[in-house]
């Protein structure tokens, strides 16, 4: 007993110093040190084409390349040399990312080598090397291979890690579980069927632990974690809210001109900061207007929900798959913007006039008004919160994005501006620091990670490779039925699969198609994902996570969101937005 | 203080018929009413999306609005009326809320829509629970009709 509660006194020390240690005042240089790792993370290291050091002299080396089927580098395959004589082989090694092999001998080999390429995916293959391939290697100490093409097999392996990611979608899009939690009991089921399973038999490993590692893009880590920081800074000064109020009082009773201005509001936010913080904000306040003005709140929620969706599309920062699509394909700011834009304004015209039309009732109802006591209360749950802060937050975020454009033209990475844009506000703006660490959502972080695992995991094992064959065998050489078929079909899956993890499995298919399908290379593909993925979030309740936080919120407020009355209008914009989005990339492209 | 009719509220037009009757209720009897609003922000949880801003701040700015327009109602009535936000469990909130004011009678209503928190079942198991101990009363009414009376 004694010793327990010494125990409680000694942990309540440690607690109470710990405490000591990460107070306000140090918390900024923690803070600084997690940057400094993240820009060690994302310089790219040396990689040594050489497998394996030998101390022995080298006498001759072999070199060569194995791909896939589809001219994909194939990683961690192993290179076997022997003879017919020996069982033992006379070198070995790994190939490397870009799928690059070497192999040293220690001593000239005989007449006869083969060559054994295998990797738990394909198919091994074994290449004897004739009398005069071996006869110039020992003359010239170095022979170079021609490219190893290894065919894809299907193992248990395989098997897994596809019901795997199929699982994983549907816990999520079926709210079974938190998301984060999903993807990880994904990549826990793969890890271990790899490592245990791999040990039984070979058919079951799936891929490595750091193979897994080297499919987390750290650079849409970081860039995330930024914006997060940011993002919370300039909605928590209140400035959506108190747009949305001025916008109510200007529209003076007009409903239809009042939709028109919040959608445009939610629309521009979307597009810089992110849609699901804006619904976030803007749902309360736009429920609490449309109440006042004795009209159905829906008629002015649902419409916003849907311009989230579609301005968010403009700006690499927008979208989460945006993010995903713009560090994976090198698409910068400035480029979606020149590409996308347009293209949004469009689709944001075209769903303006149906909204108009669809809620014609709704917002033909002459407004009752409020007293002044309700109006009183209106205005004081859309002020400003901190106008000091306002000012500072939004230079420091114009700043950021100058930083996005400019920094274009020295290669500096978007991550880099958006982590030292969030150390510039937390350093002016002096806020209350254990929120702002709070802002920075670990868990969607964590989210990301395992997600990139999962999708790295199905790429290994030949999913995507599958799926990418049959889109080019559907597709051909047709640009424009390529971008049809993205646009619809990925528009069509988002419907109901939840576009983030469904955007990061398209994007190895979409470079593949990139690299042969004639006039593809103008990236149009993967803006054709992009506007997919995020117009087909409006198709119904659960397409996007925006979507469900609304109703939600609106749920609180008796106002309850069916998934039958969003689908009456969302399938229709949805459908209607893909058109015009379809049609402004060809005609654009 | 005055025995007091509690009406939790969500609010909205389809709220008003539920609110209407807990406002005539306590004139007849000559009670005060007394609206509840609970924030709740628990269907945040399953998203994987970063929840970056004190969402129950303007979730509670919200209540206060929709209790707001509650209170006007009933001060129309001239009827003695306040209002009360909480955090957490309707159930929960309801037996905080009942052990700390002089509540006679708990008026519970469900939407038009259907969609209201109360069920019979959820009703009795409530009425098990709180009425017997308390001695509180327990009036259901759907779109401003009493349906279900339960005397402890």
């Amino acid at each position: 007993m004694e010793f327990i509660i010494n125990l409680k006194a000694n942990l309540k020390k440690t607690t109470n110093s710990m405490t000591g240690i990460l107070s306000a005042t140090r918390l900024p240089w923690y803070l600084v040190i997690i940057v400094l790792v993240g820009l060690v993370l994302l310089i790219p290291g040396k990689t040594s084409a050489v497998s394996g050091v030998q101390q022995e002299l080298v006498e001759v080396v072999i070199i060569g390349n194995v791909l896939d089927t589809q001219g994909v580098p194939i990683g961690e395959a192993e290179v076997r040399a022997s003879t017919t004589d020996h069982t033992e082989p006379l070198a070995e090694g790994l190939s490397q990312e870009d799928g690059s092999w070497v192999l040293e001998f220690p001593e000239r080999p005989l007449n006869d080598l083969m060559i054994e390429v295998a990797h738990p995916h394909f198919d091994t293959q074994i290449i004897h090397l004739q009398y005069a391939e071996v006869s110039s290697l020992n003359q010239d100490n170095i022979y170079q291979l021609a490219d190893v093409i290894l065919e894809r097999r299907l193992s248990a392996g395989f098997w897994v890690a596809t019901f795997v990611f199929i699982g994983v979608l549907l816990l999520i899009a079926f709210e079974l579980l938190h998301s984060t939690t999903a993807a990880l009991a994904g990549v826990s089921i793969i890890f271990l069927t790899s490592y245990i399973g791999g040990a039984i038999h070979p058919d079951l490993f799936i891929l490595s632990y750091e193979r897994g590692l080297s499919y987390i893009d750290w650079e849409v880590v970081f860039l995330v974690m930024g914006m997060m920081i940011i993002i919370a800074v300039v909605e928590g000064t209140g400035i959506f809210q108190w747009l949305a109020f001025q916008a109510y009082r200007i529209s003076r009773g007009r409903t239809w001109l009042l939709v028109l201005f919040l959608m445009l509001i939610t629309a521009v936010a979307s597009a810089l900061l992110d849609n699901f913080t804006t619904m976030l904000l803007m749902t309360p306040i736009s429920l609490q207007i449309g109440l006042a003005l004795g009209i159905n709140p829906l008629a002015l929620i649902i419409p916003q929900v849907l311009a989230s969706n579609v301005g968010g599309i403009s700006t690499l920062v927008g979208t989460p798959t945006n993010i995903l699509i713009g560090a994976y394909a090198g698409i910068s700011f400035t480029d979606f913007l020149v590409n996308q834009t347009i293209g949004v304004v469009l689709a944001l015209v075209v769903m303006a006039g149906f909204i108009l039309l669809f809620y014609r009732k709704e917002y033909s109802q002459q407004s009752s008004g409020i007293s002044p006591t309700l109006y009183q209360k209106l205005e004081e749950n859309a002020r400003i919160e901190n106008p000091g802060d306002l000012w500072k937050a939004g230079l420091v975020f114009f700043l950021v994005l100058i930083g996005f454009v400019l920094g274009e033209r020295i290669h500096l990475t978007l991550a880099v501006t958006a982590i030292a844009g969030a150390t510039l506000l937390l350093i002016w703006l002096k806020p209350d620091v254990q929120h702002m660490i709070k802002a920075v959502d670990w868990t969607t972080l964590v989210f990301f990670m395992a997600l990139f695992m999962i999708v790295g995991a199905i790429q290994e094992v030949g999913l995507i490779s599958l799926a990418a064959d049959g889109m080019s065998q559907l597709i051909g050489e047709n640009l424009v039925l390529g971008i049809f078929v993205i646009v619809f079909g990925v528009g069509t899956l988002s419907t109901v699969i939840a576009n983030i993890p469904l955007a990061a499995a398209m994007l190895p298919i979409i470079r593949f198609l990139t690299a042969s399908i004639p006039g593809a290379q103008s990236m149009v593909l993967y803006y054709a994902l992009s506007m997919g993925a995020a117009m087909g979030g409006n198709g119904t309740l659960i397409g996007g996570e925006a979507n469900l936080v609304t109703a939600g919120i609106t749920e609180q407020a008796n106002s309850p969101i069916s998934f039958k009355e969003f689908l009456k209008v969302g399938l229709p914009v949805t459908y209607l937005t893909l058109t015009i989005g379809f049609l402004w990339l060809v005609f654009h492209f | 203080m005055s025995k007091m009719i509690l009406c939790p509220t969500r609010g909205g037009k389809d709220s008003y018929p539920n609110q209407d009757r807990a406002i005539a209720l306590a004139k007849e009897r000559g009670a005060a009413v007394l609206f509840l609003y609970i924030t709740n922000v628990e269907f945040l949880d399953l998203t994987a999306s970063p929840k970056l801003i004190d969402i129950e701040d303007r979730m509670d700015e919200m209540g206060e609005f929709l209790l707001a327009m509650a209170q006007e109602r009933a001060e129309a009535a001239n009827v003695e009326v306040s209002t009360l936000l909480k955090h957490g469990h309707f159930r929960e909130a309801l037996i905080e809320v009942i052990e700390e004011f002089p509540i006679a009678t708990v008026v519970l209503g469900s939407s038009a829509g259907g969609t209201g928190l109360v069920t019979k079942q959820y009703i009795e198991e409530l009425v098990d629970e709180i009425g017997g101990k308390t001695g509180v009363e327990f009036i259901v009414v759907d779109q401003g009709e009493i349906v279900n009376t339960y005397t402890p």
